[in-house]
C-alpha cells in the first residue's frame, strides 16, 4: 500500500465534487500508482491506458462550449461517495483482505458521479473514473484478462460518449471580426470544469 | 481425430460463424429480398444450433472454450429468438438496422462460450456498442444512446469489480449480482426498453447475461445467489403491485427474466433455460399480444409454465419461506398485472410469427424436461 494509491480515490472524489476538470489528474495519479511497484509490461500497458482515457476527454471538450445543464443534485453527493467507500473498506476488511482497495474505491466514486449527476459530460467523466479504478485494480491484482476487458469497455465509453457529446453539445465558434460585446459573451463558454 | 469428431468441431464452429454470415447476406441484399433471406439464414442457424446441441464437439474443453450442455441449449433458445425477431418484423430499409439482430445474436452466442466470464462480458460490451452505434445514427437519438451506453457500462463495471475481489466474498457476490441485474435490464433496476427497435439488441443481450450469470456462480458464492433471488423476488412483487396501468407494463415485460434470475440463484439451471426460452420468444415488446401475454404470465402449456414448476420444486429444498413468497408473488402478478384479459383469451395466434413462437414454446416445454430426465443436463 503506497501513499499514491490512497491519493487515487481522493482525486476521484474531486471528480465527483467538481467535474471533468480533475479527470486528467486522476489519470496521472492512477498511472503513477501502477508504476510505483515495478515496470512489468502489464503495469506499463495499464498506465498508458489510464493516461489515454484520462487525457483524451479534456482535450476533446476544449472544442465544445461549456455544458450548461442545471445540476439538481445537492452538495451531499461527494459525502455519499465517501460513505460508500468507507462501507467498502469495512466489508473488505471483514472479508480478511489486508490490502487497501484503492481501485474499487475509485470505481465507487465514479459510479456515484454517474448515478447522481445529470450533466452528460459529468457522467462521462464518472464512467471513465470507474474504468480507471478497474484498470488500477486489475494491475495491482495482476489480472491481465480483466485489464483487457476494462480497456475495451473504456474504449467503448470513450468513443460512443464522444460521439454523443459531439452530436449534442454546441461547438466553440471562432470569432473572426469580434466586437467587444460578442467576445465578452463568448468568454465564459471556454471555462473548464463543471461547477 | 476421427471423421465424426472433425465434423462436430466443424459444425460447432459453423454455428458460431453462421449469424455473422447471415448479417452480411442480409445487409448486402436489396431491401425487398432481405426479409426472406433473413428468415432462411435464421432458420438454418436454428437447425445448426440444435444439431450442435445433440452432437457436441468433444475437443471444445481441451481448447479452452467452456461448453456445457446448458449453455449449448441456451444458444438454441437465442437462435430461435433471432428467428422470431426476423419473422415478426417487416422489411427494414436501413441495412445496418436489419442486420443488427444477427450480429447481436452471434456476439451473444460467443459471449456464452468464452473461456472466462470476463471475456464474455467484453464481447457483450462490444454487442452493446455496435447496437447503440446503429440505433443512434438517426438525428435526435444521441441522448437515448448515451443512456443505453451508460447503463450497460455500469453493469459491466460492477461485474468486473466483483470478479477482481476475492472469490466467494460477500462484497464480490453483491457487486456481481447488481451488475448482472442491470445488464439483464430487470425492471425496475435496469432502464432499457425505450424504443420499439430496442429488442433487436436487448433480447439476445439480456439472454446472454442470464446465461453468463450461471457461469459467474462459481466466483460469486452464496451472497451472489441470495442477491439474485432477492432481486428477482422484488421485481416479481413490484410487478404484482404495479397493476395493469399502461405505463407500468415495463415491469410485466421482464417477468420471465426475473424468474430466470431466481432460477439461476437457486441453481435450477433447466428452469432458467425454460424461462430464457419464454424471454427470447415472448419477451421484449411483444407484451401487447394475446399469446405473448399468456406465455409471459406462465399459463400452460408453454416453457415458462414448466419452468415455474421446476423452479418451485427446487426452491422448496432451498428455502420454504422464499418458495411461499415466490408462489404468492407469481399468483398476485398473474391476477393483477396481466394486461387486457380479452386479448389473453386468444390461444392460437393469427400471424405466422405467433404460431411459430407458440409451437416452439410448447415443444420446448416438453423436450427440455425430457432431455433432463434422459440425463442431457
Amino acid at each position: 500500500m503506497t501513499l499514491i494509491a490512497i491519493l487515487v480515490p481522493m482525486v476521484a472524489l474531486c471528480v465527483v465534487a467538481r467535474g471533468v476538470g480533475f479527470l486528467l489528474l486522476a489519470g496521472v495519479v492512477t498511472a503513477l500508482a501502477m508504476l510505483v511497484d515495478g515496470l512489468t509490461p502489464l503495469q506499463e500497458v495499464g498506465a498508458a491506458l489510464a493516461l489515454l482515457f484520462a487525457a483524451v476527454p479534456p482535450l476533446f471538450l476544449t472544442r465544445y462550449q461549456h455544458d450548461a445543464t442545471l445540476e439538481r443534485s445537492g452538495a451531499a453527493v461527494p459525502f455519499f461517495a465517501l460513505g460508500l467507500m468507507v462501507l467498502l473498506l469495512l466489508a473488505c476488511s471483514r472479508a480478511g483482505s489486508t490490502v487497501f482497495p484503492a481501485g474499487l474505491c475509485t470505481m465507487v466514486a465514479g459510479l456515484v458521479a454517474v448515478v447522481c449527476r445529470q450533466s452528460m459530460v459529468w457522467q462521462w467523466a464518472g464512467l471513465l473514473t470507474c474504468i480507471e479504478g478497474i484498470l488500477l485494480s486489475a494491475v495491482l491484482g495482476r489480472q491481465p484478462v480483466v485489464l483487457g476487458v476494462a480497456a475495451l469497455a473504456g474504449a467503448v465509453v470513450l468513443l460512443l460518449g464522444g460521439m454523443c457529446i459531439h452530436r449534442i453539445m454546441p461547438r466553440v465558434v471562432p470569432l473572426r471580426a469580434a466586437g467587444q460585446r460578442t467576445t465578452r459573451r463568448a468568454d465564459p463558454s471556454d471555462g473548464g470544469a463543471d461547477a | 481425430m476421427s471423421m465424426g469428431m472433425e465434423a462436430t468441431v466443424f459444425l460447432a464452429a459453423l454455428a458460431f460463424v453462421w449469424p455473422f454470415v447471415g448479417a452480411l447476406v442480409v445487409a448486402a441484399l436489396p431491401a425487398p429480398h432481405s426479409r426472406e433471406a433473413a428468415i432462411w439464414m435464421a432458420g438454418i442457424g436454428c437447425a445448426l444450433s440444435v444439431i450442435v446441441f445433440m452432437f457436441p464437439s468433444v475437443g471444445g474443453n481441451a481448447s479452452g472454450w467452456d461448453d456445457d450442455p446448458v449453455q449449448r441449449a441456451g444458444r438454441v433458445m437465442l437462435a430461435f429468438g433471432l428467428l422470431l425477431l426476423v419473422l415478426e418484423n417487416a422489411v427494414q430499409p436501413d441495412r445496418l438496422l436489419r442486420s443488427l439482430p444477427h450480429v447481436c445474436t452471434a456476439l451473444a452466442g460467443l459471449a456464452c462460450v468464452a473461456p472466462e466470464p470476463a471475456v464474455g462480458l467484453g464481447i457483450l460490451e462490444l454487442a452493446l456498442a455496435w447496437g447503440v452505434f446503429v440505433f443512434t445514427r438517426p438525428a435526435g437519438r444521441a441522448k437515448t444512446g448515451w443512456g443505453l451506453i451508460r447503463t450497460g457500462s455500469v453493469g459491466t463495471v460492477l461485474v468486473l469489480s466483483g470478479l477482481l475481489l476475492p472469490q466467494g466474498s460477500t462484497v464480490s457476490g453483491l457487486m456481481m449480482a447488481c451488475g448482472l441485474v442491470i445488464l439483464t435490464g430487470l425492471a425496475p433496476f435496469g432502464q432499457f426498453w425505450r424504443d420499439r427497435n430496442d429488442s433487436f439488441l436487448f433480447l439476445p443481450f439480456a439472454g446472454a447475461s442470464i446465461l453468463l450469470a450461471m457461469r459467474l456462480r462459481g466466483h460469486g458464492g452464496a451472497a451472489f445467489e441470495m442477491a439474485l433471488v432477492a432481486a428477482g423476488l422484488v421485481s416479481v412483487w413490484l410487478t404484482a403491485s404495479a397493476g395493469r396501468a399502461g405505463h407500468r407494463q415495463r415491469l410485466f415485460r421482464t417477468f420471465p427474466s426475473a424468474l430466470a434470475l431466481m432460477a439461476v440463484g437457486v441453481e435450477a439451471d433447466v428452469a432458467a433455460l425454460l424461462f430464457l426460452c419464454g424471454w427470447c420468444l415472448a419477451g421484449g415488446n411483444r407484451s401487447g399480444r394475446g399469446w405473448a401475454v399468456n406465455v409471459l404470465a406462465c399459463f400452460p402449456p408453454g416453457a415458462p409454465f414448466v419452468g415455474c414448476l421446476l423452479l418451485l420444486s427446487v426452491m422448496t429444498d432451498w428455502s420454504w419461506p422464499v418458495a411461499v413468497l415466490t408462489v404468492c408473488g407469481i399468483l398476485a402478478a398473474v391476477l393483477r398485472a396481466v394486461p387486457d384479459r380479452e386479448a389473453a383469451r386468444l390461444f392460437w395466434p393469427e400471424d405466422m410469427a405467433g404460431r411459430v413462437a407458440c409451437s416452439v414454446l410448447t415443444i420446448m416445454g416438453f423436450l427440455v424436461p425430457l432431455a433432463m430426465m434422459l440425463g442431457a443436463f
